[in-house]
């Protein structure tokens, strides 16, 4: 077989590929490790970019706060707190999942509805 | 014909749909009925509308025990929760079209009438006959879900009594004060007003009384949960904006409800939960807009009830669709599922971006006005707080659900697209989420803003789409966006694991129950012991009243029978004593 006619997906790719929906096809990159690692790019970018704006089109009203990028800052204490108060959170108010004793795992149960 | 469909609220004609669905054997016609009769209710309330010239139709007058009842009042603020109630009729019916079940098609098109009543409601009797009907007709819905929802169907629909019982106690002493039961603006101080608003509060999930939204609405079934999502909650915003409107105690009702259920939706294993919560959050923003009670708070009260009741929907549609197909929606089980549902991936993506605000997304133009209206009042705590609570939605609803839906990790579970006709309501949803949002000649918002309740809604009293708001909304979502990816990348995002999660309901489900099992345990001994004693008791007397009178007692031992003559005697002279001078 000549170099160039060698299949270019491995074969766990192809396997993914069939076993994928067809529109889901051309959308797999996304589920790549590497996609999913250097992703935060996207967003460092689009902060960076709107922390600059910010000075561009500084609100008409102001809060006694505002500075150009004051609510980058507001937004990301906000979101870091939320998600790093969840570990102690966890800690205080998880129990089993049977604790009040009733609680079974969700499953469909509407389609064999009765008549 | 129209003369004599427009003559009644067009409540009736969904509550007459679902008696007819009741005892319809065939499921294409109760499909029917669970699509047509929200549609041609739609058209009436229109017809009805825009057939005359005020600002309020006044109609459908029963009189009752000597009270005349208004079933219809139609107006420039009840309208747009009519529109949008009939719209997610629809909608629902659409997506529940694959399911062939009597009990939830009766129920769904009661609950939806109910709901439609009640918003119709011209006086405070009729909106609590409704109010029951709806809280009646939903818990059937929730128990749908099976054996696992009939405890959490029965604390919902005690829930729900409790508050149909403090409206009728309202009302009552209301009525009484005033001579009349006009639902128009009611005020805390009014008599019986504060009953009324824990009332209206208990159905839009003021902290502390918000657990049956959690406990009862993820336990329903797939379809059950989508149309729970729409009716109860908004009815309760309307009933406030309609009788609160400017309270001030609800501003920090509304800002604490909108920063609490940020940290359990973070929590929460299961998705379903997860919007539940979330559903919360966005209640509070309304809750918040109606304390301001300005009219642009007003206007983004009304225009976030009809978005959030579209992108609420469709985040609760894409995870009935992953229920439907996966047969669980526990974040710890799911992740890669875009691979084998691509669509439902990009419908809760929409729904995603218009919860989270994203600029021509719908959340974007409703949640800017309640905000904005908190920062021309100079609220500046509870400026912050909202603005908080903006990057929570962002964690709960903008990211968690999709990601670990449909990104994260592959769990390796290959199923198929969701069926065409909820992809269908997804769809239909999606794009209103995205039209009323855009701005234009083409676009939506000019409609969304001449349904709105004030006049000063035009689209130049309010225009979100300037560059400083832009950039504002866009700094917020983008460094949460980054803080995520960041926590994530640093081991320092918590993993999705099973648990139950106490919230306040832990109260009455386990200290509540424990005090009542104690209760009944002493209850029990007490009983034990009060027999015990009173047997004693009684033994002792019949013990002494048996040596006296049975057979082998002192009664009926040989006596000398001067003895009894002397008995009697002494008898006869008693009763004499007795006859002549008492």
């Amino acid at each position: 077989m000549a170099k160039s006619d060698k299949p270019k997906l491995s074969a766990k790719e192809i396997k993914e590929r069939a076993e994928a929906h067809p529109m889901a096809v051309p959308f797999l990159w996304l589920g790549t490790a590497k996609v999913q690692k250097n992703f935060i790019f996207v967003p460092l970018f689009g902060m960076i970019l709107f922390s600059v704006l910010g000075y561009v089109y500084p609100l008409h009203h102001k809060a006694p706060w505002d500075f150009g990028f004051s609510y980058t800052i507001i937004g990301f204490v906000s979101y870091s707190f939320v998600v790093l108060a969840a570990w102690p959170l966890f800690k205080l108010l998880s129990r089993p999942e049977n604790y009040y004793g009733e609680d079974g795992d969700d499953a469909k149960n509407d389609d064999k509805g009765g008549q | 014909m129209i003369d004599f469909l427009t003559s009644f609220s067009p409540a009736f004609i969904l509550i007459a749909a679902g008696v007819i669905s009741a005892f319809m054997p065939s499921s294409r016609v109760r499909k029917v009925l669970l699509i047509g009769a929200p549609a041609l209710a739609l058209v009436l309330i229109n017809t009805v509308f825009y057939g005359q010239d005020a600002n309020a139709f006044l109609g459908g007058k029963v009189s009752f025990a000597g009270i005349e009842l208004t079933t219809m009042r139609i107006d420039i603020l009840s309208i747009i929760w009519g529109y949008i109630f009939c719209v997610a009729g629809v909608l629902n019916g659409i997506f529940g079209l694959h399911e062939k079940c009597k009990i939830t098609d009766t129920s769904a098109l009661i609950y939806t009438g109910a709901g439609i009543g009640a918003v119709f409601a011209g006086d405070l009797i009729t909106l609590f006959m409704f109010w029951e009907l709806l809280a009646l007709s939903s818990v059937f819905i929730v128990w749908r879900g099976g054996p696992k929802s009939y405890p959490a169907g029965m604390r919902y629909l005690a829930m729900h009594i409790l508050s149909g019982v403090l409206l009728l106690a309202g009302l009552i002493i209301y009525g009484r004060a005033t001579g009349g039961y006009a639902f128009d603006h009611i005020g805390i101080d009014a008599p019986g007003g504060k009953l009324m608003l824990l009332a209206f509060g208990i159905k839009a999930g003021f902290p502390l009384l918000h657990n049956w939204i959690q406990d009862a609405y993820p336990r329903s079934s797939v379809t059950g949960t989508v149309i729970l999502s729409v009716f109860t909650t908004k009815l309760a915003i309307y009933a406030l904006a309609r009788g609160f409107a400017g309270t001030e105690i609800l501003i920090y009702i509304g800002a604490v409800m909108t920063v609490f259920p940020v940290f359990f939706a973070v929590l929460e294993n299961d998705l379903r939960k997860v919007l539940s919560y979330s559903l919360n959050n966005q209640l509070g923003f309304m809750v918040c807009g109606i304390g301001i009670g300005s009219q642009l708070a007003l206007n983004g009260v009304a225009a976030h009830v009809v978005v959030d009741i579209l992108f609420k929907g469709l985040l609760f549609m894409s995870m009935g669709a992953v229920l439907h197909r996966v047969g669980t929606t526990k974040a710890s089980e799911l992740g890669g599922l875009f691979r084998s549902m691509p669509y439902t991936t990009l419908f809760c993506l929409v729904g995603a971006a218009a919860i989270s605000a994203v600029p021509f997304f719908g959340g974007f133009v409703s949640k800017s006005m309640i905000i904005a209206a908190v920062f021309e009042e100079h609220h500046w705590a509870v400026f912050l707080m909202l603005l908080f609570a903006s990057a929570g939605v962002l964690e709960h609803s903008g990211i968690k659900v999709p990601y670990f839906a449909f990104f994260a990790h592959d769990s390796g579970k290959r199923v198929k697209e969701a069926p065409w006709n909820m992809l269908a309501a997804m769809g239909i949803a999606a794009f209103l989420c995205i039209y009323l949002a855009m701005p234009g000649p083409f676009g939506g918002m000019q409609y969304l803003y001449g349904l709105l309740p004030s006049e000063v809604a035009g689209a130049a009293a309010f225009n979100p789409y300037t560059g400083d708001h832009m950039v504002f909304q866009m700094q917020i979502i983008m460094a949460a966006m980054f803080a995520f990816t960041l926590l994530k990348r640093i081991g320092l995002y918590p993993p999705e694991r099973r648990a139950q999660i106490l919230d306040f309901d832990w109260t009455y489900r386990r200290l509540g129950l424990s005090v009542l099992q104690w209760g009944s345990a002493m209850w029990t001994r007490l009983g034990a012991v009060i027999t015990h004693a009173l047997r004693g008791m009684f033994g002792n007397i019949s013990k002494r009243l048996y040596q006296v009178f049975s057979p082998a007692g002192a009664f009926s031992q040989d006596a000398p029978s001067g003895i009894s003559a002397v008995l009697i005697a002494g008898m006869l002279a008693a009763a004499l004593f007795i006859v002549y001078f008492l």
